[in-house]
């Protein structure tokens, strides 16, 4: 598992070394559907996910607690 | 002098512009969010299996949830706002109508619903986070508190996180927690409960009423939960990255450690080396899932989306768990949104998801009476899931439709088919309407 976290940190590092997108160059990331979040009618599938599958986390849903799953 | 008049006057009037320039900058500042906003979003569910934990891992898992849920996001000035979110889901459930499988109009079997209290039930939320930004928008503080309520369960959560903008915002990092205190009211099987500390055991009026048959010398060695409370705590890392002007990513880290009652106590096991007895087509419990009061979770996921052009965008995502009971799980989604028209988008997905089993699960009748630990919950079983989706999106930024004065700014309709290899099957269709007051 340090393994894997390592080599997030390490994709991560790679990732932050890239040249900066002016504001002005963000047309196509700023699209709706470029979102590195969930859509808010997408926390359905992902509340049920969690009540019938054992791990959660991670994806910006619930991670234990307060939902009566695991 | 007339050349040093000109040059002069330039200077000037350089000066003033770069001044205003500058002015312009330290005194218009964006709001963080231009208007109130309200999400009405419901969502129906419902599936079908034959490994229903409640009956010891056989038995109907028919189950119905209606999720109606409001989110109010209100700007309080140009750097914070305010989101209440209230959401009810209510349910009918045929597995957890068999904690007493007695109370029905017809014989007890676990492939059969119940129709007593315990087949449905409203589970309740109410989550309200509080946010703010810096002049820059490079610094976001939020704070989180949650209310959930269920019939045998209440949960008091509360969180906050911080993120950072960096890089001319291509580069977010950020850090948040939670703790989930949660408190359930112990509902055993109703076989066991004559059973608990030394109560009334086969003289209870369940007894007399109905013939033992197989063992009749029915006689589990019950000892009810000493423990209610199950408190989550938990802290996520986050970090997104803009790779391109059509590329960006993330990934994110949650360590969760949690303490207290983390079985289900109506969840029934049957040992293999303990005789039948039954009442009806219902066998009667020998004990309780019973499962160990602390388990730590690690997450690890990321997500990569790609902007190909204007009607095709890629979006695609993988997480890997591992927790200390032994599970550990590869989810893999890719979703591909579709722009058919100017306000229509078509949402075809794919998601893959595995698990390998917890170290205390085991089939029906598979368990020892002698084990510590022993859940017969398909939940914590060995399986792979495929699921299948698709959704419609109509967007209108204009708001040109009108209900009194908010103005419809989005739909979302949503259909998702879950298929596990253990035989369960889900079906989820959502909908939300967005509207933004005027």
């Amino acid at each position: 598992m340090i393994k894997r976290i390592l080599f997030c940190c390490l994709i991560a590092g790679y990732f932050s070394s890239c040249t900066a997108v002016k504001e002005y160059e963000k047309v196509k990331i700023n699209d709706p559907d470029m979102v590195l979040s969930t859509k808010g009618v997408d926390r359905f599938e992902t509340n049920f996910q969690a009540y019938r599958e054992a791990a959660a986390g991670a994806n910006g849903g619930k991670t234990g607690g307060g939902c009566g799953c695991n | 002098m007339k050349k040093n008049l000109i040059l002069g006057l330039f200077m000037i009037s350089a000066a003033v512009g770069s001044a205003q320039e500058g002015d312009s900058t330290t005194t218009y500042k964006k709001r963080v969010l231009e208007n109130t906003e309200v999400d009405f979003l419901a969502s129906y569910y419902t599936q079908e299996g034959d490994n229903a934990a409640v009956s010891g891992g056989v038995g109907t898992e028919h189950l119905t949830n209606v999720t109606p849920t409001v989110v109010v996001s209100i700007p309080l000035n140009a750097d914070d706002v305010l989101t209440i979110d209230g959401e009810v889901s209510a349910y009918t459930s045929a597995s957890s109508s068999n904690i007493n499988p007695f109370d029905g109009g017809q014989p007890a079997d676990p492939f059969v619903a119940s129709s007593g209290a315990s087949s449905s039930d409203t589970w309740t939320n109410l989550t309200g986070t509080y946010s703010h930004s810096s002049d820059d928008r490079n610094d976001i503080w939020s704070a989180k508190l949650a209310v959930s309520t269920e019939f045998d369960y209440f949960s008091l959560g509360f969180g906050g996180s911080y993120t950072k903008l960096f890089n001319e915002k291509n580069t977010e990092v950020s850090v948040n927690a939670n703790v989930y205190l949660d408190n359930w009211k112990t509902i055993y099987p109703y076989e066991l409960r004559p059973f608990e500390n030394g109560r009334n055991g086969l003289s209870d009026g369940l007894f007399r009423r109905y013939n033992i048959t197989g063992n009749q010398n029915y006689n589990p060695d019950f000892v009810g939960l000493d423990k209610t409370n199950r408190n989550s705590y938990s802290v996520g890392l986050g970090f997104s990255q803009i790779l391109s002007e059509r590329l960006q990513g993330s990934l994110a880290l949650d360590v969760v450690q949690q303490q207290g009652l983390l079985s289900t106590p109506f969840q029934r096991v049957y040992f293999k080396d303990v005789e039948d007895s039954f009442i009806q087509n219902f066998q009667l419990a020998d004990d309780i899932e019973r499962l160990p009061d602390t388990r730590f979770k690690i997450a690890a996921g990321g997500r990569l989306n790609y902007y190909i052009n204007e009607t095709f965008v890629v979006r695609t995502y993988y997480r890997y768990y591992t927790d200390d009971w032994g599970i550990r799980s590869n989810t893999a989604s890719i979703e591909v949104p579709i722009k058919i028209a100017q306000k229509f988008t078509l949402y075809p997905s794919y998601r893959y998801y595995d698990q390998t089993a917890a170290d205390y699960f085991a089939p029906y009748e598979e368990h020892l009476s002698t084990e510590e630990f022993y859940t017969s919950d398909y939940d914590l079983s060995e399986f792979n899931a495929n699921q299948y989706g698709f959704g419609v999106t109509y967007t209108d930024i204009f708001t040109q439709f009108h209900l009194w004065q908010f103005g419809l700014k989005s739909i979302d309709l949503k259909y998702h088919y879950y298929e596990r290899n253990t035989g369960l099957k889900a079906n989820i269709i959502a909908a939300g309407f967005k509207f933004i007051l005027d």
